[in-house]
């Protein structure tokens, strides 16, 4: 694999150590080994938001030419992974690894138009990029080699129509999870009550449902967005703010409803991705989100229902009446094991209980309303 | 035209210093006139009030009335105006000017007749008046016929009338779509109109200075001919995209035809044909799907192409391009023959004009890969596929960022294939075109190129063909592009 490293790179061999010097990363000899869950303590635990590279100032320039060796490293080293990922984990395949080389390459440099021009890069050109070239190097090799989310890679992940910022400490949004916008976005449009009144997004990590809601909600609909981690709610606020939603999202850190207590009774809506995979199955995760996702946001406990059971009994009072709650769950199983219980216990406080599918036909979310 | 001001200078201060009443002051005065008009300045004529000014300015002017009436009722008349009456009677109605006399130079030289009249076009740099106003003649009748102008005239007639129905505005749909075509019909039409005018003002401008022995004016008007002679040689050009969804960008999609592996390799050669082509015109080039093959390739790919007048060059690689060479997978180095398929579609920014889509009859279909899903999988891949049921048309995205945004692209490129079904079924309901549907989406053979045993590409509609099958793999296409479109157009016999 080094024999395709361009000799520029070889000779100064380590810019891995220039770019994440205050993070210790896996080593890269744990690729085909079993998946084992690094603790969350070897990940930056800096609460200051790192900023996204899309939005990092462009004062790096280098040539066009050296650009394009780089982009053919890349694309050769996504190319070597053939299979391996799809097969030891359901990883990515060298497709989506190359589309990621794309897309790295468009939060890198300054003017995306210049890209197109890397097929026959003009001598001399240089172009501005939002990193230094041996940081690209290194972080490239993050994502192959040790499997490093490319979301954390780039310090983004596009969702609905958001580009949100995600780091390490912080769960990188899903795409099932964009359903629950849309199903409160087709409840707010008939009900008054729903489209003006106070949600809660409990575990908000980087903020994303908090921000969709708030983007569907009338003029006088709130969120409200709790997280117990630090790094969370700073996040989350980060993003807040760049959309400039300060006024209709407030972030408050704490364990799911402690901090609602001043709207106990009063909520429209409450909506959740909590943790949800069974303990026993953190092990076997896929190596990106294994290794270095918060295994906060993953773990639900034993059968992956601790904090969904929470949630739903809780719901239950912190709703006003026809309030709606949405929660995210493992899929069919866990989503039946829930209705049965809230038909059981909770039957006297709600009704309309449903469960719905993701775009996989997965039965992923409970949903139901306070009578 | 830029020249315009200099020259008005220029010919009233000189007609100022000829006597009075002289019959070269009156011709420059009315040429004066004439510029005046054009231009839409006023200027002010202080000078002499005789009758023959009256009468020759009114010659002038009623010359020009016939094409831009509506400029001279904008016509401001300062104050101090005092040497030209402009008669009220004079100004018409502006739809009703279409039909209007052939405008003249001052001995009776029409632009028809200048053509008729064979004059031998010389290269630009040598300077002979007649050879510039040859050219010039030339090059409007040709604009002419790539409008199809007498076809629009017809159409602008239908177009008037329905304008001044009474009722036009009952449907604002449809009354906005008909003043839209009207008022770009009406604008190409005035611009042809101005040229023809332009040209026959230069060649009087310019007998009248050499009447004179006026050097300078002489040079300054043959200055104006050469200019107006490449512009609207330029115009030429731009009249070949004259058509309603020319200027519109478009989605350029190519597909292997069978033959495994070299097939799927001639299909990315032709899309990244089509990639450096856009990107040597300034377009924007965006993926929207790529299917890659196997082992080399692709099996399909759709790109986005954003820019003015994108849809009108593309559209002219519609059609089945084939592929002759010994082929690089082909252990016994056998010679192959490969085809790839390529459809053009508009991305029409007139929402009114869009296919309707029903959310019902959709089915979105994402990909993802199989296994637990949520927050146990980390992907980045989020591609959507739309099916449009009561036609089977199908669109596919899969290289934006986020889910929603790859549906959203899909739901462009299904727009766009439903508009362009639309309008070919209307086409063949107004049977209009003779093209059938076949051909407008997919088409017939359009091209060769052979890389073994010798090395050409060769257009089988233009006969257009080049020897150097490397430049044009590397996007050079424009020759081939023009080549059709002057020959699709230009053979036309009715016009």
């Amino acid at each position: 694999m080094n024999s395709s490293l361009p000799r520029t790179i070889l000779s100064t061999i380590s810019p891995y150590s220039l770019a994440f010097k205050r993070q210790k990363l896996p080593i890269s000899t744990r690729v085909s080994g079993p998946v084992s869950f690094p603790s969350i303590s070897s990940i930056p635990s800096s609460q200051k938001p790192r900023i996204p590279l899309f939005l990092r100032p462009p004062i790096f320039t280098t040539s066009l030419s050296d650009l394009q060796k780089w982009q053919q490293w890349a694309n050769n080293l996504a190319l070597s992974v053939g299979s391996k990922f799809v097969d030891s984990d359901n990883g990515p395949d060298t497709n989506i690894l190359c589309r990621e080389v794309k897309w790295l390459l468009e939060d890198a440099v300054e003017d995306k138009s210049i890209l197109c021009q890397l097929v026959s890069p003009e001598n001399g050109k240089l172009v501005k990029l939002r990193a230094d070239l041996d940081e690209l190097y290194c972080l490239w090799k993050q994502r192959i080699e040790e499997r490093r989310p490319f979301q954390y890679i780039v310090g983004c992940e596009h969702w609905r129509d958001l580009v949100l910022s995600v780091q390490e400490g912080v769960l990188i949004p899903r795409p099932e999870t964009e359903l629950i916008v849309d199903l409160v976005s087709g409840l707010v449009l008939e009900e008054e009550g729903l489209r003006e009144g106070i949600w809660a997004d409990l575990g908000t990590g980087s903020g994303a449902i908090a921000i969709g809601l708030a983007r569907i909600l009338g003029d006088g609909g709130r969120v409200i967005a709790t997280d117990l981690s630090p790094i969370a709610v700073s996040i989350a606020a980060f993003n807040v703010k760049r959309y400039d939603l300060q006024d209709k999202v407030e972030i408050r850190q704490g364990s799911w409803f402690e901090p609602l207590e001043d709207v106990k009774g009063e909520l429209a809506g409450v909506v959740s991705n909590p943790p949800y995979i069974p303990s026993s199955q953190i092990v076997g995760l896929q190596a990106e989100v294994g290794r270095y996702e918060p295994r906060l946001a993953l773990d639900g406990g034993e059968n992956g229902m601790d904090d969904l059971l929470h949630l739903c009994e809780a719901a239950a009072l912190m709703l006003k009446p026809g309030g709606f709650f949405a929660f995210e769950t493992n899929g069919e199983k866990q989503s039946k094991f829930l209705l049965d219980f809230m038909t059981q216990k909770l039957a006297t406080n709600v009704h309309n209980l449903e469960a719905i599918s993701d775009f996989c036909g997965i039965k992923r979310f409970v949903t139901g309303f306070r009578r | 035209m830029g020249f315009f001001p200099n020259l008005m200078k220029t010919l009233y201060s000189r007609s100022l210093s000829l006597p009075q009443n002289s019959r070269r002051r009156n011709q420059k005065l009315s040429l004066l006139i004439s510029s005046f008009t054009e231009s839409n300045k006023t200027l002010i004529v202080q000078t002499t009030n005789s009758q023959s000014t009256i009468r020759s300015g009114f010659r002038v002017l009623k010359h020009t009335l016939a094409f831009s009436s509506s400029e001279i009722q904008t016509m401001k008349v300062p104050a101090s105006f005092h040497g030209l009456l402009v008669p009220s009677t004079g100004v018409r109605c502006g739809f009703c000017s279409l039909a209007a006399t052939e405008p003249r130079t001052s001995d009776g030289l029409t632009v028809n007749g200048i053509v008729a009249g064979r004059w031998p076009i010389l290269d630009e740099n040598e300077g002979d008046w007649k050879s510039h106003a040859a050219a010039i003649a030339q090059s409007i009748q040709l604009i002419k016929k790539r409008l199809q102008w007498k076809k629009m005239i017809v159409r602008l007639e239908m177009l008037s009338a329905e304008l001044n129905k009474a009722d036009l505005w009952d449907d604002p749909v449809h009354a906005g779509k008909i003043s839209r075509e009207h008022g770009s019909l009406m604008g190409k039409m005035k611009e042809v109109n101005r040229y023809e005018r332009e040209l026959l003002e230069h060649i009087d401008m310019l007998k009248l200075a050499r009447e004179e022995n006026d050097g300078e004016l002489e040079s300054e008007s043959l200055r104006a001919l050469l200019m107006m002679r490449s512009s609207v040689k330029e115009k030429e050009l731009e009249a070949l995209l004259a058509g309603e969804q020319d200027s519109c960008s478009c989605f350029i999609e190519v597909q292997a035809g069978a033959g495994g592996t070299e097939s799927m390799d001639w299909a990315a050669m032709v899309m990244s044909m089509y990639k450096s082509w856009a990107e040597c015109h300034r377009y924007g080039v965006t993926v929207v799907d790529e299917m890659p093959g196997e082992i080399a390739g692709i099996k399909r790919a759709t790109i986005k192409v954003d820019g003015e007048y994108a849809f009108g060059y593309a559209k002219a690689e519609v059609g089945v391009h084939r592929l002759v060479r010994i082929s690089p997978f082909d252990s016994a180095n056998r010679r192959h023959t490969s085809f790839a398929a390529v459809a053009v579609t508009p991305i029409l920014g007139d929402t009114s004009s869009h296919f309707q889509i029903n959310e019902s009859d959709l089915r979105i279909e994402r990909f993802r890969a199989g296994g637990p899903g949520g927050q146990h999988a980390n992907t980045t891949e989020s591609a959507v596929r739309i099916v449009h049921i009561p036609t089977g048309v199908t669109a596919t995205c899969q290289n934006e960022r986020s889910q929603h945004q790859n549906k959203a692209m899909a739901m462009a490129v299904l727009q766009s294939r439903l508009d362009q079904l639309e309008m070919t079924r209307q086409a063949q309901l107004n049977a209009q075109h003779t093209q059938s549907l076949t051909e407008i989406s997919w088409g017939n053979q359009i091209r060769t190129y052979v890389l073994h045993p010798y090395r050409m590409v060769k257009d089988l509609r233009t006969n257009y063909e080049v020897s150097d099958p490397d430049s044009v793999l590397e996007g050079d296409l424009d020759g081939f592009i023009l080549s059709f479109l002057s020959a699709s157009l230009d053979k036309d016999k009715d016009n």
